[in-house]
């Protein structure tokens, strides 16, 4: 389960992600011991609560964003700042995508991040890890 | 304001309180009703820092969980508001309710 709650964390926009995912982290597993704890069921009903908010609250990131700072954007190079913006492109797509049900194009868009995210590593590595976090 | 966000205000009115001590507090205070997701509460938190009603810091103490939030004296305000309005609908709305019992 955390394995899969990292991963949904993904659907975030990457500076929501710097500034929480730890802190999610942890209390995720704070309250998942809680709920294992307390049961089968209980566990159960919380991971689909969890799953449903994680999805929910990524895209009401994603449309939160239009407020936030840029700044790390326009420090990258140009090349990165694309293939970043190709990334996060997909992942908003993918997120809408789940929440309208179309899991058809969801796996497009799926299957584009990862293609996206190759090559963003690619470029991270070809400037040794200096912005942002190493593939 | 949002439900989610009534309730966060809430159950730091009285105390600062880290992520986790929230969920289980606004569990709590709903009397078991609401028990809200983090991906509901730090969807609601963002937003909130940004609008500058509540604060994060750091907690001085050897947990592991550091990052602790607080009202803002402008989040205080804010929730006081909301709570005078819901009181005034609550008083109008009994008041409606005995009138329809009356006829």
């Amino acid at each position: 389960m955390k394995r899969a709650y990292r991963f949904l964390l993904l659907l975030y926009p990457r500076e929501h992600r710097d500034r929480f995912a730890g802190e999610m982290i942890r209390v995720f597993e704070e309250a998942s011991g809680e709920r294992r704890a307390r049961g089968r069921a209980w566990f159960v009903r919380f991971a689909f609560a969890e799953i449903h908010g994680l999805i929910a609250g990524a895209a009401g990131a994603w449309f939160d964003r239009g407020d936030a700072p840029s700044a790390p954007e326009q420090v990258l190079p140009g090349d990165l700042a694309e293939a970043q913006r190709l990334v996060d492109m997909n992942i908003a797509g993918m997120v809408h995508a789940i929440a309208n049900h179309q899991f058809e194009k969801a796996r497009v868009f799926s299957y584009q991040e990862r293609q996206a995210r190759e090559k963003l590593c690619m470029l991270r590595q070809k400037y040794n890890d200096e912005y942002g976090m190493p593939c | 304001m949002t439900e989610p966000v009534l309730l966060i205000l809430t159950s730091l009115a009285d105390q600062p309180r880290h992520g986790y001590a929230l969920l289980k507090d606004i569990e709590s205070l709903s009397g078991g009703r609401v028990r809200m997701s983090t991906g509901t509460l730090f969807g609601a938190l963002p937003r909130l820092l940004e609008d500058g009603w509540i604060e994060r810091f750091e907690l001085e103490d050897t947990s592991r969980q550091k990052q602790a939030y607080r009202l803002t004296a402008f989040g205080r305000r804010q929730l006081q508001q909301e709570l005078d309005r819901m009181k005034q609908l609550t008083r109008a709305g009994f008041a409606r309710l005995r009138a329809g019992e009356a006829i």
